[in-house]
């Protein structure tokens, strides 16, 4: 972002409200699926995102750690395992806001529905969990770009567990191996999704999120999404929105 | 005998060459201690060679990226050279970084909170060019972001940038001026 005065962010958080809010065209939706590993949200993400295209809908999908600007950084660091939590945590915020900007941003300003498989909420319950302060993982994530609907997948522990090492070992962050000095991964993954949890279950009462009982079975639990998605789509658009908005559109330098 | 004091130099300004310059200097005996130098960790160094169509870092992704790396100076040099009572000279260290965050236009606020986890140096210094040689920066952190950013899409913004930076690294100075030595 170049410098700009204050009035020329006035100006640009006034045009985003105006194109958020303007009742003649299809406002652009964000959902996020929150929930740990194993908890199944991949899967209903991708019933959710056949259903929405049969509804008409222009579906855009953001995965967590998927910028390709980024994600070769932090790949050849975690095969190293040369992170620290601080690392950890920054790089992946680069990677966040590098695709709020490349994709998430640029979708919604456009009407589409962008579904983000993990968001901000997978940065803040994993840093937490590694032992980071909630208020600057927070800010790290600043100007915050709030989704319209939060659906959190919930499983026990022990449910997440089992179904991720049915079928893989855990590697060694996902296991939080960096932090709990365990050299077996599957026992290391249970302490620490056991940490991840405690942590989502908090930001679930903190931001609002729509609790999914994910351990339901795949049909019931697709019916609830679209239930509730069908409730909420008609939210109004958040103000609180403005500034992440507003700060994009400086960035296109009058493309938009 | 007595353990010597480890002590933290930071050096900060948007020319890379200076910097080492008045890193050395400020060093004095290599056998004191060490320089930290920008990039340790090779994350810019990646995304030299990242594919154009990637797409451009934002002047916020460049400086989470900043702290990433100040992470593995911290991790890997300063702190254990520190703990062994040795000297280390950061070029660049915080400063340059939330000068070229302000002049890229990001808030005070979010760059006080994300070198949160640096300590501070005891001794701050600044290399402070004439503006001429400010807007020339090409090489270290300031020149490879005003190269690289998303938004710098000219010559003369890349320039602004540059000169901005310095100019927000000169108030820097003048607020914290390092203390009078004897």
């Amino acid at each position: 972002m170049m410098p700009r005065p204050p009035s020329s962010l006035r100006i640009a958080r006034r045009s985003a409200r105006a194109h958020f809010t303007d009742p003649s065209r299809r406002r652009g939706l964000l959902v996020a699926f929150e929930g740990p590993d194993g908890s199944g949200k991949t899967t209903q993400r991708k019933l959710f995102k056949t259903w929405l295209k049969s509804e008409g809908y222009d579906v855009v999908t953001t995965k967590w750690n998927s910028s390709d600007l980024i994600k070769p950084i932090i790949k050849s660091r975690k095969t190293v395992r040369a992170l620290s939590p601080e690392e950890f945590s920054l790089l992946h915020g680069a990677d966040f806001r590098h695709r709020v900007e490349e994709v998430i941003l640029p979708a919604l300003w456009d009407g589409k529905l962008v579904i983000a498989d993990r968001f901000l909420f997978t940065g803040l319950a994993r840093d937490v969990a590694r032992g980071l302060d909630l208020d600057w993982v927070l800010k790290l994530y600043e100007p915050l770009l709030w989704p319209d609907l939060v659906f959190y997948f919930a499983v026990s522990p022990i449910t997440s567990g089992k179904r991720v090492t049915a079928t893989r070992m855990p590697s060694y962050y996902e296991a939080g191996q960096d932090v709990t000095d365990v050299p077996d991964p599957v026992e290391s993954y249970q302490r620490f999704i056991g940490r991840v949890i405690r942590e989502y279950e908090s930001l679930a009462l903190i931001f609002n999120f729509i609790t999914v009982d994910a351990e339901q079975s795949i049909g019931d639990q697709h019916r609830q999404i679209r239930q509730l998605f069908l409730e909420g789509q008609r939210r109004p658009w958040s103000e609180w929105n403005a500034d992440a908005v507003a700060e994009w559109l400086a960035l296109q330098g009058g493309r938009r | 005998m007595s353990r010597a004091k480890p002590v933290l130099i930071s050096v900060d300004g948007v020319d890379a060459a200076a910097l080492l310059a008045a890193a050395r200097a400020a060093l004095g005996s290599p056998s004191r201690g060490g320089i930290s130098r920008w990039d340790a960790s090779g994350v810019f160094q990646d995304l030299a060679v990242a594919d154009e169509a990637a797409g451009a870092p934002s002047a916020r992704t460049l400086l989470l990226l900043y702290a990433a790396d100040l992470a593995f100076r911290l991790r890997w040099q300063i702190r254990p050279a520190l703990a062994e009572g040795r000297t280390v000279v950061a070029a660049p260290y915080v400063d340059t970084a939330v000068a070229f965050g302000r002049a890229a236009g990001l808030k005070a606020g979010w760059l006080t909170n994300l070198f949160r986890f640096v300590p501070r140096a005891s001794d701050r210094r600044f290399v402070l060019p004439a503006e001429a040689r400010a807007t020339a920066a090409r090489d270290g952190f300031v020149g490879f972001s005003c190269d690289r950013m998303m938004g710098a899409t000219s010559g003369a913004s890349r320039r602004r940038l540059s000169a901005d930076t310095a100019a927000h690294l000169r108030r820097a100075a003048k607020r914290k001026a390092p203390k009078t030595r004897p």
